[in-house]
């Protein structure tokens, strides 16, 4: 039940992409920072991380979902709501909370949190080139759910010691609902969504099995 | 819309409506009606609201996606080109539901810039709950229309119904609005739907049928005839995918002489020559087969052997 064409789609993200632009640059300058960050982990690059991932969230729930999409799609607002929601957990498990790391390890959750992250802002754009969406129709790094959903697990899964649970139980359900409007919408790359939430909870399982 | 400017059938109301009822009766029963299209020369076929001295073209226009195209300046001009087409080819219904996103807004954008739109049967929904935003919705469908009063109300499937239609039921009394109607596109809502019908004044219902999804013929379609309620079909293409199932296919030889020059003529044309039917509502972006759509109102439609021939045909391929 897709309201929308995927060329209304695309157009809106034309009409989005310029509207907001330089934070397309701003979010990757802001994602470069999370990916250095994780590689020298302190108590207030930790609070940094957490409040990139908060801020990401909150925009595209206000920005994307609320001022943009909303006028095409009914159940937008919902959307807003839950990534407003999920802005909040992270503020508060990360910022408020606050005793977790994020921090690489050279073990299994490691490489997959670091290459999720690198797929979000290298690979998922040059997949969406591929499928013919270039800017400015292109869903930007940061400011478009899909790949900022799939840099998310990529952060989460380099928590230490366990990756919490409650942070990414929304990631995942947007990863259900974007691979099924991928499938309807003939978005090949974000395929890649639902593919990331798989390996982002099977990492998960395994390395809080192992934590614990 | 003015009434009666595009009869074409030289038979009372009475005779319609009995015709219609026996049509249904036979439907019921398995049979089908003689085709009752009597089209004079370039006026488009139209049906009669039943109950009423007032026709519509069988052929009306949805609005789900294709007209859902946001604030895109270059999408809505496009739209206001197929919305255009429908009227220049003798289009009457336009189907709409708060729904579906920017189309209410956008068809009130293209109405703006349309200028032989008399014949303009205006339908919407209304798809919330409570009274307050149902009124609420409602007035803000008329303003993103650009209308004063709607042709057609209805209730988009089926919710909060009871509420809706006590709401309806006065405004239509007090001349807010014209007709009223109940929705459904699916099958498991049919019973439901039937219950409204049988005990509820409906003046029309919509719910999808089309020749791969005859599920109405059983109960929905003799119904309608039976209570005299008009019936719009949604999803005459099943959303399209009956045309990419079957485009790959040749029509067969005798569709030429029904006038079905290809597969969206063939499967509208299936629809509308239902004797229940009072109009189908297909959905297109695309002027080109807004064209072909519509040409569907010039006739001929099947009668009740070649109906019978098109579903075997349809079957075997
Ligand atoms: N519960 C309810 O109230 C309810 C439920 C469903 C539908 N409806 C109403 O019924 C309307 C019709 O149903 P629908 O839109 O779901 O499905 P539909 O009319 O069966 O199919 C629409 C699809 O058919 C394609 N199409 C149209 N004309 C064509 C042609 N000549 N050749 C090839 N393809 C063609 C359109 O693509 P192009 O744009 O490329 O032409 C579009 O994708 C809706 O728009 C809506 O207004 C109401």
């Amino acid at each position: 039940m897709i309201p929308f064409s995927p060329e209304v789609f695309f157009a809106l993200f034309e009409e989005y992409n310029l509207a907001i632009w330089p934070a397309q640059i701003v979010a990757y300058v802001l994602g470069l920072l999370v990916l250095g960050l994780v590689f020298r982990p302190s108590v207030s690059g930790n609070r940094f991380i957490g409040a990139i991932l908060a801020i990401f969230w909150l925009g595209n729930g206000i920005a994307y979902h609320w001022l943009y999409f909303m006028p095409i799609n009914f159940a937008a607002p919902l959307f807003a709501v839950l990534f407003v929601i999920e802005a909040l957990i992270l503020w508060w498990r990360f910022i408020i909370r606050g005793d977790l790391t994020f921090r690489f390890h050279r073990d299994i959750a490691g490489a997959a949190g670091v290459t999720l992250m690198i797929f979000a802002m290298v690979i998922y754009p040059l997949l969406g080139m591929a499928s013919g969406h270039n800017w400015p129709q292109a869903a930007m790094f940061g400011v478009a759910p899909s790949p900022m959903v799939i840099f998310t697990f990529g952060v989460l899964l380099l928590a230490t010691p366990r990756v919490p649970i409650v942070p990414i139980v929304i990631p995942v359900m947007w990863a259900l609902i974007s691979g099924s409007a991928a499938w309807f919408l003939d978005i090949p790359e974000d395929v890649s969504l639902p593919l990331a939430g798989v390996v982002a909870v099977f990492v998960l399982v395994r390395k809080n099995r192992r934590a614990s | 819309m003015s009434e009666k400017q595009t009869s074409v059938f030289n038979l009372s109301r009475r005779s319609i409506l009995g015709g219609i009822a026996s049509a249904g009766a036979m439907a019921a029963a398995g049979q089908f009606a003689p085709s009752i299209a009597l089209a004079q020369p370039d006026s488009p076929l139209t049906r009669a609201i039943p109950g009423t001295d007032e026709r519509i073209p069988i052929i009306g226009m949805g609005s789900w996606i294709t007209f859902n195209v946001g604030a895109s300046q270059k999408l809505r001009d496009e739209r206001a080109k197929v919305l255009q087409t429908f009227f220049d080819m003798g289009g009457g219904l336009v189907d709409s539901s708060p729904m579906y996103g920017s189309s209410e807004e956008v068809i009130g954008y293209c109405l703006g810039r349309i200028k032989n739109r008399q014949t303009l049967f205006s339908a919407t929904k209304v798809w919330t709950v409570s009274k307050s935003m149902g009124t609420r919705q409602m007035k803000a469908s008329a303003e993103l229309w650009g209308l004063e009063k709607f042709d057609l109300m209805q209730i988009h499937n089926l919710l909060d119904w009871e509420t809706h239609l006590e709401t309806l039921k006065a405004w239509k009394e007090n001349g807010r609005v014209r007709h009223i109607g109940m929705t459904t596109s699916h099958g498991r809502r049919h019973g439901d739907l039937e219950e409204v019908m049988g005990s509820q004044p409906l003046d029309f219902v919509q719910f999808t049928y089309n020749i791969a999804d005859r599920e109405a013929e059983k109960r929905l379609l003799p119904l309608a005839a039976d209570k005299g309620i008009a019936v719009i079909i949604n999803r005459p293409f099943q959303r399209g995918t009956l045309i990419e199932k079957f485009e790959r296919h040749p029509l067969p030889d005798w569709a030429g002489d029904i006038a079905c020059a290809n597969w969206a003529q063939f499967f509208l044309k299936f629809v509308v020559s239902h004797p229940a039917v009072t109009c189908a509502i297909p959905a297109t972006s695309r002027v080109d087969h807004m064209r072909e759509n519509m040409s569907v109102l010039k006739g001929p439609l099947p009668d009740a052997k070649t109906r019978q021939r098109m579903i075997e045909y349809v079957e075997k391929l």
